[in-house]
């Protein structure tokens, strides 16, 4: 007969993909993964220290699937730990509440504002807008006009139209409950940071050789 | 020799007009107006019909240029036709794949994620700013 090791039971973790933390506090097992097991291992399991933030750490630590497993399996030796989801979490060490400078934000506002305003005078000359409008107020109303206003104010107006109808944005205030293209790419912007540190400031991730 | 001469200018004005509506259609399509209209309006099942509006104010583009008829129409018809061309020129400005990127990048620098909307309204006016001063003011200066 030979010896069948069984593993009396099965904790599944699912590590979460990102969590803030503050400075010098310790993180859980249950702040960084949802976790499923017995209730007589539940609360243990789930008060488990992985991690003490300290001051060398810089605002961004990643811990891996590999050493939360470790740390289970040094606590209760004869289970199975099962993981789902993310090989890594993201830990944002978040020192205080960040404040945003007003005059920096005012600063940009305008820059925007006048970027804006230049960019769109730019594209009219660049593609002849005013050429064109002359014409089809011509082509409408059969007289020349040098300014045809009742033309570009209208468009003016619609062309803020257009961009707050695309952004699917007025304010706070929303045109549908569908995420706007620029919600999808910032979340996707965060996404690639994400993946980024997850994999270069995971010392886990990748071996070199050490010849330099 | 004149024949040959007609057919061969034919046949340039043919393949330039081959080129620049295939080209006019792969630049809507890579700025994704139509698909982000029908997303907002829920008419998805009407896009072929979206397409032949594309077709056919392209066609009309063309043969108002080429053709310069005079309609004797009200004035008042060209507020309608100005509101949708400039809906039109501001979708196409906020689809330009550099401003959706520059926005999250400039929103984490300055740290302000939850102000974007803010951001926005600062480009959306700047826009609506720069071109009513150049119709009133800076043209014709």
């Amino acid at each position: 007969m030979w010896e069948v090791s069984v593993l009396e039971k099965t904790v599944y973790i699912r590590l979460r993909h990102r969590l803030q933390i503050r400075p010098n506090q310790i993180i859980l097992l249950k702040d960084i993964a949802q976790v499923i097991a017995d209730d007589d291992i539940y609360v243990k399991l789930c008060a488990l220290p992985l991690y003490k933030v300290n001051e060398h750490d810089q605002n961004i630590v990643i811990i891996d699937v590999m050493k939360v497993i470790r740390a289970i399996t040094q606590l209760f030796s004869n289970l199975e730990v099962q993981s789902i989801g993310p090989a890594q979490s993201i830990v944002e060490v978040v020192t205080k509440k960040q404040k945003v400078s007003f005059p920096l934000f005012l600063l940009v506002w305008l820059l925007l504002f006048i970027g804006a305003a230049l960019a769109i005078m730019n594209f009219h000359e660049d593609v002849s807008m005013q050429a064109v409008q002359l014409r089809i107020y011509t082509l409408i109303t059969g007289e020349v006009d040098r300014k045809p206003l009742i033309f570009q104010i209208p468009y003016s107006i619609g062309l803020g139209l257009g961009m707050i109808i695309f952004f699917n944005h007025v304010f706070k205030k929303r045109l549908n409950e569908e995420p706007s293209p620029l919600e999808v790419e910032m979340f996707n912007y965060q996404l690639d940071l994400d993946n980024y540190v997850a994999l270069k400031e995971n010392k886990e991730s990748m071996k070199y050789l050490d010849d330099h | 020799m004149m024949t040959i001469n007609v057919v061969l200018v034919m046949i340039i004005g043919f393949a330039g007009g081959l080129a620049v509506g295939s080209g006019f259609v792969a630049f809507l399509a890579v700025l994704g107006i139509i698909p982000r209209l029908t997303q907002l309006t829920k008419t998805m099942k009407m896009i072929h019909h979206y397409e032949a509006a594309v077709v056919m104010g392209a066609l009309a583009g063309a043969l108002a240029t080429l053709w310069d008829p005079v309609l004797q129409l009200t004035p008042l018809l060209l507020i309608p036709l100005g509101l949708a061309s400039g809906i039109f020129i501001g979708m196409l400005a906020a689809a330009l794949t550099e401003v959706l990127n520059v926005f999250p990048i400039l929103a984490k620098r300055i740290g302000v994620d939850g102000k974007i909307a803010i951001l926005l309204m600062a480009f959306v006016f700047g826009k609506v700013f720069g071109s009513l001063f150049q119709w009133i003011y800076f043209v014709n200066k």
